[in-house]
Formats: C-alpha cells, structure tokens, sequence
C-alpha cells in the first residue's frame, strides 16, 4: 500500500535545496509559485474554504479519490517521484547543515559527476514525456494525447508552469546552453533504442510511456520534445534565458565557477528534487479541485 | 563481554523509547477516510458513474471575453475553469455522486432552485444544484470579484434539462 497522501503533501519540506533552487527561479516566472505545504493548508489554498467540516469531508473525498488505482492520480505521483529521485547520499545528509548558508561548490567536486550530453539529453526529455504521462493521468485523458498536453501547456501556472520552467533552467539551459533545442535534438537523432534501454531512469517508467517497443517509445520521447520546442523556445526568448542569468540568480546560496556548469548541472539534480516536488504539489491541487466538486 | 551485552541493552532501550516516541503522534483526522478506502474492494468511483466526457455537451459556452477551459475528465467528473481575459474566475463542474450518495443530503432542505433543480450555497465560495437526484453541478468562485449571485447567474447557464435527460 502506498503512503496516504495527507502524509506525503503534510511532509513536503518547507525549506530545503529544492525551495531554496526554485525561489532562485522566480525571475523566470515571477510570482507563479508559493511552497504551498500541508494537506489541509492545500485545500484551504485552492478552495478558498475555512469551514472545518467542509476541509473534513473534502480532504476525506481526496484520500478516496487517492487511493483508488483506476483513477492514475498513484501513478502520477510515482512518475514525479520516480525520475526525479535525488542521490540521497549527496541530498539530505550532506547538505543538511547547510539552509541558510552559501553551499560551497567546490567542496562537492569529488563526489559529483558531469553527465555525458547524451544521459543529460535522455534526463530532460524523459522528465518531459514524464510531465506528458502524468498530465494524461491527473486530468483522465489518454496517455498519447500530445496535442491535449500541448494546448494545456499554453494554460500552466502555479507549480506546474515553475515546474516546466525549472526544467528549461536546470535540466536544458544549464546544461546545454540557450541553443539546448538544437543540441538535444541532435543527441535524440543519434540515441538509439539499445541506449534508452540501458538508462535507468527509462527501464524504470517505460511501461508508462505510449508505445508498445523501445524504439516507437523513442519515436513518443521524440515528439514530445518536438512539441514543446516552440514553447521553451518561446519561453527562453521571452524571459531572455541565459546559463549567466540563472546562476547569476542561483549563486545566492551556492558559490559557482562559471567553467564548472556541467557540475553545476550534476550537483542540482543529485540535490534537488523538483519534479517530485511540485509534481506533488499539482496532484494535490486536482485531486482537491475535484474532491471539492463531488462532495 | 559483558560491558558489550551492557551496551547492546542500552541501544536496544533508546532504539525502543525513540520508535515509542514517534508513533505517539496523533493521528490524522483523514486516518478513517485511509483505512475505509484502502479495505479490500473498496473504490471511489462506482461502476455505473457515467463517463465524464458525455458531461462536456451540457457545460455553458464561452461567450464574449468569457472562456470555458477543460481541465479534467474522469468517469462520473467533468471539471471547466471560467475565465475571463486570461484571469481565473471559477471552477465548474459536473459529478455523477452515484459514487458518494451523501453529497446529496445537503439539497434536502434546500429553499432555492434554478430551472426547478434545488440549490444550495457550500461555504464562502461554492454553489451547488442537485440535477435528476443523480448530478451534482457546482460552481466555485476562484476569484474574489466573483460573487454568489455570479456562480447562481452561471449556473443557469448549463443545460441542466439535458443533463437530467442523460440518465
């Protein structure tokens, strides 16, 4: 059985590497996300609502809703959390001591290895088809439903859009610069479906992904990608994105040398776990919406 | 040999007062709802609900610098938000509450009705009709500017008739 969701919204960290990245991120989509924790607190946000029995009989229906499988909100969840897993040798521990203070770079270096450009291609291309998936599953429309995904990205906000946009910082920009479009689309022409397979993150979420076989999945993860070109290209020219912008803004709290971005780049995912983060985050805010209309 | 069994004892003891110590935290008050939802067989949505895209047809349309956007769609739910401008005003909805009957109860003493279907005001920003004894269609304010009187003004603007028709 899976952890009851009033305990894993209740248990979202209030501060940790991951809040203290995305607020570094607002200046990309200022305003659009409040750490919002705590499942009564959810509701009392997206609702509106004060009345204690009203909360009650909402929040009940949520955990109902929850916990049926049919209804794919378990499934999202385990999508966001599943690629987005921090290394928590790196995450909680070592950085424990270190909220509110500057995170020295440097001293990581050790324990922190740059990915190839083409597992970093796969990273951030997988997280999209993952955010395709669990949009399908969250909102009850079939899984290849790419156009439905599309025409939806144009509406995010809140978390879902900090969580779309964090991916075109962290996992796009940082790494591969603003012509990330191009770099990664030439690592997807080369990938073949033997590749995909032997990476992690994949062999762990491919049953989710539309496609009976490696290589028409590849066929999916490619056009996912296609299909959003036009929107994070939108959103890089719009807000201006550069790799100095946003660790201009990051270095607030970890101390960066610009020559080192690719570690830059490994030592935020190992760190952070944004997707899981406010993937929960959104799960919660639908699985509440809906609560709030059937009770 | 001994100052070992010593030590072992001792771990044992606070490894035993921490775990005591963390399961002495409250319980939640969702706790019922977990375990009546989790008991074997149990699900959330019946089996007759009706599916959520055939709700979509009685929804009201955009008009003007209205927009009627779709957001969910699961068997027994259909969920719009209403905009206007851009700007989120409400969240509209249409359930299928064969899955919980008791949403029902709270029309029993209801004194109003639009279009002959009982209404009642949920909380600070919910308005409900109860269509057919079977569909519950809401409108909740997401916007401070949008007022009881606007959610009831929507309200009529769905083909309720044509959803009691559905079952």
């Amino acid at each position: 059985m899976s952890k009851p969701i009033f305990e894993t919204i209740d248990e979202l960290p209030t501060k940790n590497v991951t809040t203290r990245v995305l607020k570094a991120l607002d200046f990309a989509a200022p305003g659009e996300w409040h750490n919002t924790v705590g499942f009564k607190n959810t509701i009392r946000e997206v609702t509106g609502e004060s009345d204690p029995e009203l909360i009650q009989a909402i929040g009940d229906r949520a955990v109902w809703l929850f916990n049926d499988k049919n209804e794919g909100y378990q499934r999202a969840l385990w999508l966001y959390q599943t690629v987005d897993k921090a290394d928590s040798a790196l995450g909680a521990a070592a950085l424990a001591n270190m909220v509110g203070e500057k995170i020295p770079l440097l001293g990581f270096l050790n324990k922190v290895t740059p990915k190839a450009d083409q597992a970093q291609a796969i990273d951030l291309t997988l997280k999209l088809v993952v955010e395709v998936v669990a949009f399908c599953q969250i909102n009850g429309i079939p899984g290849d439903s790419l156009g439905d995904f599309l025409k939806a990205l144009r509406e995010y906000g809140g978390e879902s859009l900090m969580r779309m946009v964090a991916l075109v910082c962290l996992d796009a920009v940082i790494p591969f610069g603003p012509d990330f479009i191009q770099a990664v689309g030439s690592q997807l022409n080369q990938l073949n479906p033997t590749d995909l397979e032997n990476n992690p993150f994949f062999s762990q979420v491919q049953k989710f992904i539309p496609g009976g076989t490696a290589t028409s999945r590849l066929d999916f993860i490619g056009q996912s990608f296609e299909g959003v070109q036009g929107w994070m290209g939108d959103l890089v020219t719009s807000r201006g994105l550069t790799q100095k912008q946003i660790t201009d803004n990051l270095s607030r709290f970890v101390e960066i040398t610009d020559d080192r971005l690719d570690y830059l780049a490994a030592f935020l995912d190992m760190t952070t776990d944004y997707y899981a983060h406010t993937g929960t985050q959104t799960l919660a805010r639908r699985l509440i919406e809906r609560a709030a209309a059937e009770v | 040999m001994k100052r070992w069994s010593i030590l072992l004892s001792s771990l044992l003891l606070s490894s035993w007062l921490f775990l005591t110590a963390c399961t002495a935290t409250p319980p939640s008050d969702f706790e019922a709802a977990q375990n009546a939802s989790t008991e074997k067989g149990a699900t959330a949505v019946v089996e007759e609900a009706i599916a959520g895209s055939q709700f979509n047809a009685f929804f009201p349309a955009a008009e003007g610098d209205y927009d009627v956007v779709y957001t969910q769609e699961k068997t027994g739910f259909a969920q719009a938000k209403l905009k206007q401008s851009g700007t989120d005003l409400a969240v509209l909805s249409i359930a299928d509450i064969t899955s919980n009957p008791s949403a029902a109860d709270k029309y029993a003493n209801s004194t109003n009705e639009i279009n002959g279907y009982p209404t009642v005001e949920q909380g600070k920003n919910g308005t409900g009709a109860l269509v057919g004894d079977r569909f519950q269609v809401k409108v909740q304010s997401r916007s401070e500017d949008f007022s009881a009187s606007d959610r009831q003004t929507w309200l009529a603007k769905f083909d309720l008739d044509g959803l009691a028709a559905l079952q």
